[in-house]
């Protein structure tokens, strides 16, 4: 063979091929990559800025029933309802107080209802100091024992404040302490995590919430 | 000209011009043309109150064309006398992530694929290496024994490394500590997610896909209007709503309160008053100089 017709062989082959890859490319003969099926929403649940409780305050500007704290219409005026125990110390709740579970204090040692509630008039709260305190100002009765934690909760440090950072005029608005922890069972609680990070590509930490798209 | 001569310069030509229509043939399926309006619009900085104004009626009618609504979109400038830094509670947080969604919600982020500013690491008790970090732990319930939470986002940093590597300036630190994006001046070479050593900058590889029933209207030029595929995007705490005074929407979210976010130059504010009193510490990869305005810290 010439060196010149060897040539023209030459770009005649990669005339051919780049011809052939151009077809190929320009009408997608080896298709495309199938697109992710879409992920599912996030339950809105999780955007909610709801707290998880709500407090004596909230029900009042709700206008929502407050039959629960009107305690004289079982009890007795005047007389203080009496407490039973059992045999290792702990407290037995009254079968019409069920929903409430004891468990303020380590090993139970907060287990006497009137360490708090004012036996004398129930529709009040007592602290150990003497005072007697409205349940809409129940942070004063955490703050009595709770000091540094009331201290941070003052200047927004501890606990939920929302609204504004500005304070020039702007209202904010700021938790009580019933508003995160049940007061007779205040270790916050714990919840289901909403969904972590999507990646593209399935790995072994993180299944693929849809199906892989490679060929 | 002889055969020979004209068949090979006709085969040339021909697969020259196959080989230009094979390489063009991602512009057959490009829908975003920018129109002369958008290709001639200026520098977020050089951008007069008017030319600001005719920008921010574009986004809106976009905004409108594309799903439906129509968004109320605005220029936020620094508020004067005012950083912004924010505090963390390690001892609090439970590793929720509603401030993930709450994040991608407010911020009109892309849905599928997800894109997720926030990012919250598990970690074991005892230990603040980052390398040991659980990014996709789903237990039923959180928090687990012998773990803590740390979620992480732009950390807004003093010396930003993003800023120093964008070959365009479309980031840039504002007087008020936010670093934020032009979306219109990205030319999307992910210099600076390169750079950051924090992992917060995301990038559209996709046209994001906002679904019309969550789209917050309330928007701004630079912080949560959507965006479109080959732009950078990041947590900017929140510019629409921190410049009005407001929260940014992960704290308002965290149902235990373990974010805290203020002015660090008002002596009155949380943060303030946490950073005095608290043991904080910038544990986040401190060595790298970024020096980071995110605090992480503990309580009792």
């Amino acid at each position: 063979m010439t060196s010149s017709s060897k040539k023209n062989l030459t770009f005649a082959a990669l005339a051919a091929v780049f011809l052939i890859l151009a077809a190929v490319f320009l009408t997608d003969a080896l298709g495309r990559p199938k697109l992710p099926a879409p992920l599912p929403l996030v339950d809105t649940n999780f955007l909610s800025t709801a707290t998880v409780r709500r407090s004596y305050a909230d029900l009042v500007k709700a206008k929502d029933d407050l039959s629960d704290f009107d305690c004289y219409t079982c009890h007795e005026k005047g007389k203080a309802p009496p407490l039973r125990y059992d045999s290792r110390q702990n407290l037995i709740v009254a079968k019409e107080h069920a929903d409430v579970v004891m468990g303020h204090g380590s090993h139970g040692r907060n287990n006497n209802c009137f360490n708090c509630h004012n036996e004398t008039n129930l529709e009040l709260l007592q602290s150990r100091d003497g005072r007697q305190l409205r349940f809409s100002d129940s942070p004063q009765l955490c703050g009595s024992c709770h000091g540094p934690t009331y201290r941070d909760w003052e200047t927004g440090v501890h606990g939920r404040t929302g609204g504004y950072w500005n304070r020039t005029g702007e209202p904010t608005d700021r938790k009580a302490c019933v508003n995160c922890h049940d007061p007779h069972s205040p270790h916050f609680p714990g919840r289901h995590p909403a969904p972590g990070p999507h990646g593209l590509h399935e790995t072994a930490d993180a299944p693929a919430t849809h199906p892989e798209t490679h060929r | 000209m002889n055969r020979r001569s004209f068949l090979r310069t006709s085969a040339v030509l021909t697969t020259g011009l196959a080989a230009l229509a094979a390489s063009l043939k991602p512009l057959m399926e490009m829908t975003d043309f920018p129109t002369a309006e958008r290709f001639m619009q200026k520098y977020y900085k050089e951008m007069s109150k008017t030319d600001m104004e005719k920008v921010l009626k574009r986004i809106a009618d976009d905004v409108e064309q594309q799903y439906g609504l129509r968004p109320e979109v605005r220029d936020y400038k620094p508020l004067n006398g005012v950083e912004y830094v924010y505090c963390l509670n390690l001892t609090r947080c439970i590793g929720c992530r509603k401030c993930v969604h709450a994040c991608v919600a407010e911020n009109n982020q892309s849905r599928s694929p997800e894109i997720q500013y926030i990012r919250v690491l598990k970690l074991p008790h005892g230990s603040l290496d980052i390398e040991k970090a659980d990014h996709n732990y789903a237990p039923e319930s959180v928090p687990e024994k012998g773990f803590f939470y740390m979620p992480v986002q732009c950390q807004q940093c003093k010396n930003p490394p993003c800023v120093k590597v964008c070959p365009v300036h479309a980031t840039w630190q504002e007087t008020d500590g936010i670093t934020v994006i032009d979306y219109d001046w990205c030319i999307g070479c992910r210099y600076c997610e390169a750079a950051c050593p924090y992992w917060a900058r995301r990038f559209n590889f996709t046209k994001p896909s906002i679904p019309k029933e969550r789209i917050n209207p309330n928007m701004s030029y630079l912080g949560n209007r959507p965006r479109r595929q080959g732009v950078m995007e990041k947590c900017h705490f929140c510019i629409q709503r921190t410049r009005q005074g407001k929260y940014p929407a992960c704290l308002e979210v965290c149902p235990t309160g373990a974010r805290k976010f203020g002015n660090i130059l008002d002596p009155s504010s949380e943060v303030s008053h946490i950073l005095r009193t608290k043991r904080v510490f910038i544990q986040l990869k401190e060595e790298m100089g970024t020096n980071p305005r995110f605090f992480y810290y503990f309580d009792v």
